[in-house]
């Protein structure tokens, strides 16, 4: 019953009858919250009272990281779709999302890099956090790899699905890295759960680039997945109809 | 809340000498960002042209 109810709901063709209605919605909203968030926190929000105004890359740097650990627990949660129930579009959105998080995992890693250089004076350490997020990057890019290397897709779809599915395992160790080790990296800031240690005058932005960020990355995760889909199933009837 | 930190915009552009690291951040972030969405409607455009001459060809 599970089995039908996915395969249902996981056809290529409704997703992109679905997404090409979704996203007017999610490229309005993120840019629209973008640019609230970042001017807010760029032009209004008070500057830090340790490190001056260099801290306002915290607008750009956090939603990256965020965005970067949540699409490889997506691309996750696909892969185990795609293993367990053999649902194809899973397999392609792990595909159409991997380059979107190796883009969002350079922007993290890029800002973060800049932000070192006022607050620690330097631009790189080798120390937990960042050397998990630097091998988040790299697993990224080898789940590109691996998938390109394949004339046969659908042994491709699978190989890639496993290769997400072994590299989940770096999720939570840089989540807890800060915790775990004696990290250069600061602790969190923010808490789903918890109190967060941020200003409410800084946070409000915050979240709402978070959020932006988010619906921002989703509209151009459907435009991804669109051209992807197109290119796999370009000789299934319904395709050509729609093109 | 809503009053600006800065003067003037010489002021925002400097933000207290951490101009240079802030905007660069900003300005290569939102190019990569936007790049990305030229690369994937470009795609589209190419996979619905193949997917035409294909049609057009059978």
């Amino acid at each position: 019953m599970i089995t039908a109810f996915i395969h249902k709901f996981s056809s290529p063709k409704s997703f992109v009858i679905l997404t090409e209605k979704l996203y007017p919605f999610f490229i309005i909203a993120g840019v629209s919250m973008l640019i609230l968030g970042w001017t807010w926190g760029l032009l209004f929000a008070p500057q830090d009272a340790v490190q001056g105004n260099s801290y306002r890359i915290i607008f750009l740097h956090v939603p990256s990281v965020i965005f970067a650990e949540l699409i490889y627990f997506f691309m996750a949660v696909c892969a185990l779709m795609h293993l367990v129930w053999r649902v194809k579009l899973a397999a392609y959105l792990i595909k159409s999302a991997a380059p979107i998080g190796a883009m969002i995992t350079f922007i993290g890693l890029f800002s973060g890099s800049i932000w070192g250089i006022p607050t620690w004076g330097t631009w790189w350490q080798w120390d937990a956090r960042i050397t998990s997020t630097l091998i988040l990057f790299i697993m990224y890019l080898g789940i590109l790899t691996l998938h390109a290397s394949f004339s046969n897709l659908e042994k491709a779809d699978r190989l890639m699905s496993i290769l997400v599915v072994i590299g989940v395992v770096n999720i939570p160790l840089i989540k807890k890295s800060v915790d775990w080790w004696s990290t250069l990296h600061q602790p969190a800031s923010i808490s789903v759960s918890g109190s967060s240690s941020i200003d409410p005058s800084m946070l409000y932005p915050l979240l709402i680039s978070v959020i932006g960020l988010g619906f921002t990355l989703i509209s151009l995760g459907i435009l991804s997945s669109r051209s992807y889909i197109l290119s796999r199933e370009k000789n299934k009837k319904w395709v050509s109809e729609r093109v | 809340m809503f009053n600006s930190t800065f003067n003037n915009f010489n002021e925002i552009l400097d933000m207290g000498g951490h101009g240079i690291y802030v905007w660069s951040v900003y300005l290569i972030g939102i190019s990569i960002i936007a790049i990305s969405f030229l690369i994937a409607k470009k795609r589209i455009k190419e996979e619905h042209k193949k997917i035409k001459l294909k049609n057009a060809s059978s």
